[in-house]
């Protein structure tokens, strides 16, 4: 790698940088901010203005009022908050009027592993889980929605935006089918709140989960949109906090730096990501010069930052390698920190067989994303690509 | 990296010469959860941090690849594929040679590097007519017998930085360097089996060979055994003492599950056939090679000729004196001095094509030279 060349970053659907005006309010409130915010005296007192004043701000982005925010450690912890305590407590609701029935919940294959993990805890405790069909492009269409709800579906849950391809999905219409048969709607909405217009109003949705690392706030925390009068069971036994509905001292300073990114991100929101789009666009013309490159997913409604593609014959894994060493940052989109290769399920569901769903590599760009880096990265994919097929004229797997 | 502080230390080296070092570990089997990582062998989840803190702690990038499913089917199948056939298998040899080499030297290909370094204990020399792999200076180290079954085209990309030290050296240089896995212990056992019960890890896996009678020379049942995989040739263990003559074993029969067992005189063998053979030098075909042949890790190398056998890459191996513990399923590698010409898989040890206690069928040749014991 060239010491010289500085690193391009293109992996902001994993996380986003700190920005500045958010570690400014950070420190501030590490200074200022130390108290317990349950604690009745003034130290306390203080650090509960700051924490509701993040509220607002985060309550501002989504639409919602404050009282519906429930601060979380993430979008992982939020989204098993939503999941298993909207069902578990819907079904005390709708159970007796559904006998013999299993309580029933509908989602994707498409979902990000928190969303899998908690419909499995949920799996494991009787409920029945329903996985929509996924078109080739990651469609979910609205009639096999309809056709897979029943009398004791209590939970629908899908993202507004998906991880690995951008996709946006019609939360408004989806929410809409499920309220139709009384279900409740869960969108798990990180990768899509700060990217594009959302409102929990106007999409009609029971629940959203975001994440402050998301949107350039800081990492460890995350909130829950409930609407109000929605009943939710906590996950955590013991702690008052958050209207009994989180227990746990809040996490102020990341609170605090949640709030900010979210009040920048509101005041920013129109027309903040034209330049985003546009950029990726211009990425993935390039990568698509690449002989043997195909893109996968929705192109007509995506974030904009996020393109995926594979290069015919390159190993997803030894590309992204090969690209870090020459200081540009991607993803394969499944996260592999122990270096398990798995293909993504994501992929297999758009239909990809397991050998060119490990091909697959994520691009996301982000707020600093310059166009010289965009042309860089993918001229450094392309001599990437082709050294790793040269290296491996055999597929390396079956 | 497997995360020891061989591979550890042969990466810092480099480092601390000038060498860009890009750090990769394989990930061979999920340990996840078991008490694998307890004894840091290979390739448990400590033994990868280990890897990755060494490589964060010098200034490298590191990455794990997943060679889990190839390492199951190629490695560990196998392993107990030859307990089930009454044979002896090692997997570490069977590791290297189809496993560790293969995708290490395309992750360095494809990742523009200009050489695959590991710290396996060995050397290679560069000569005109193709690069040659030698025992390591340190013969108790020593890993060449390991290597055989590497191709040639991945050794002349291969470089071994320990090769030319000796274990107290590298351990020195680990402390010097500062690596903070400088004092972990050597893995003893095979990777995948951290506790070192083979038996019960075949056992575990519904692999064993068939029970049976343990007999004497001839035929006499002396006892029972709950399985071959209990035994491999030579082996005094877990049989009936049988008065003042110590027992060994002489002969596994995987279709009837009869061991046979006789005194240690009884053990040697004038030949053997050696299967999927692979040559490392040129070799005249044909003509018979003179050479030193070992038949484990850890065991001499006895003078030896190898003829063709007519069989296509099978040979057939005739030691100038009887040699004791000859197993099918381990490796036979072929030697000329510290020069390692080839190697293959001891599949037959001679029991019924060449009569144990037989004469040599080849004269010596006149002016032998002395053969020194390599690990002398």
């Amino acid at each position: 790698m060239d010491a010289a060349a500085p690193r391009i970053y293109l992996d902001h659907n994993a996380t986003t940088p700190l920005r500045h005006e958010v570690q400014a309010v950070m420190a501030a409130a590490m200074a200022d901010a130390w108290g317990n915010p349950s604690s009745v005296h003034a130290l306390g007192r203080q650090a509960r203005d700051v924490v509701e004043r993040a509220r607002a701000h985060v309550a501002g982005l989504l639409g919602a009022v404050p009282e519906e925010i429930i601060f979380t450690s993430g979008g992982t912890e939020a989204d098993n908050l939503a999941i298993r305590g909207l069902a578990r407590a819907a079904w005390v609701a709708k159970g007796p009027r559904c006998k013999d029935q299993s309580p029933h919940v509908i989602s994707s294959p498409l979902e990000h592993p928190a969303v899998h993990g908690a419909l499995a805890a949920l799996a494991a405790e009787g409920f029945a889980v329903t996985l929509l069909p996924v078109g080739p492009a990651g469609e979910i269409d609205a009639a096999d929605l309809r056709a897979a709800l029943r009398d004791e579906t209590v939970l629908v849950s899908l993202a507004l935006a998906n991880h690995e391809i951008g996709n946006l999905y019609d939360v408004a219409a989806l929410a809409a089918l499920a309220h139709q048969r009384g279900a409740l709607f869960h969108c798990d909405a990180v990768q899509g709140v700060g990217r594009v217009p959302f409102n929990v109003q106007v999409a009609g949705v029971d629940a959203a989960t975001v994440s402050a690392h998301k949107l350039y706030g800081p990492k460890g925390t995350g909130a829950l949109f409930v609407r109000r009068g929605v009943s939710l069971d906590p996950l955590v036994a013991g702690g008052h906090q958050e209207r009994e509905r989180r227990g746990g001292t809040e996490n102020v300073l990341g609170i605090v730096g949640f709030g900010e990114a979210c009040r920048l991100a509101t005041a920013e929101a129109p027309g903040g990501m034209a330049g985003t789009t546009e950029l990726r666009d211009r990425l993935e013309r390039q990568l698509l010069d690449v002989p043997g490159a195909r893109l996968h997913g929705l192109l007509s409604e995506r974030v904009p930052g996020t393109t995926n593609l594979g290069f015919e014959g390159a190993d997803g894994q030894l590309v992204l390698i090969g690209l870090d060493l020459e200081g540009v940052c991607v993803s394969t989109g499944a996260a592999c920190t122990s270096g398990t290769l798995e293909p993504s399920p994501v992929m297999l569901a758009l239909g990809l067989s397991p050998a060119r769903a490990r091909e697959a590599l994520r691009f996301s760009l982000g707020r600093s994303t310059t166009a010289a880096e965009v042309d860089r990265a993918a001229a450094v994919t392309g001599q990437v690509v082709s050294r790793v097929r040269a290296a491996t004229p055999v597929a390396i797997r079956p | 990296m497997s995360g020891g502080v061989d591979s550890s230390t042969a990466a810092a080296l480099l480092h601390a010469s000038g060498v860009e070092v890009v750090g990769v570990t394989l990930k061979l089997y999920n340990a996840s959860g078991t008490s694998a990582s307890a004894g840091g062998r290979c390739c448990s989840p400590r033994d990868i941090d280990d890897a990755r803190a060494t490589a964060a702690s010098l200034g490298f990038a590191h990455y794990v690849l997943d060679e889990s499913e190839a390492f199951s089917r190629a490695v560990i199948d196998d392993f107990l594929g030859e307990y089930a056939k009454g044979r002896t298998p090692n997997p570490c040899v069977r590791c290297n040679e189809q496993l560790k080499f293969g995708p290490l030297v395309r992750f360095a290909r494809a990742v523009g590097a200009s050489s695959l370094a590991t710290g396996h204990y060995a050397r290679l020399v560069p000569g005109s007519d193709g690069v040659r792999l030698l025992r390591a200076v340190d013969r108790e180290k020593d890993q060449a017998y390991f290597l055989f079954g590497v191709r040639v085209d991945d050794l002349a990309f291969v470089q071994f930085p320990l090769g030319d030290l000796n274990k107290s050296q590298v351990r020195q240089a680990a402390r010097r360097l500062g690596l903070p896995n400088c004092d972990k212990p050597d893995s003893q056992q095979i990777c995948f089996i951290p506790d070192g019960d083979h038996k019960a890890f075949v056992e575990r896996h519904g692999a064993g060979g068939r029970a049976g009678d343990i007999v004497d020379e001839s035929g006499a049942v002396i006892g029972e055994h709950a399985g071959t995989h209990h035994f491999t040739i030579g082996q005094r263990r877990g049989l009936p003492s049988g008065g003042a003559d110590k027992r060994f074993v002489l002969r596994i029969d995987p279709a009837t599950g009869a061991v046979t067992t006789g005194p240690r005189d009884r053990l040697g063998r004038w030949a053997m056939h050696v299967a999927d053979v692979r040559w490392l030098r040129p070799r005249v075909p044909g003509a018979p090679l003179r050479c030193d042949v070992q038949i484990r890790h850890h065991s001499t190398a006895w003078p030896a000729t190898v003829t063709d056998s007519g069989v296509s890459s099978t040979v057939g191996v005739e030691f100038e004196q009887p040699v004791d513990g000859i197993a099918p399923g381990q490796a036979a590698v072929f030697y000329q001095g510290d020069c390692v010409l080839g190697g293959g898989w001891i599949a037959t040890e001679g029991a019924s094509d060449f009569p144990a206690a037989q004469p040599p069928r080849l004269t010596p040749p006149e002016n032998q030279n002395p053969r020194l014991d390599p690990l002398a």
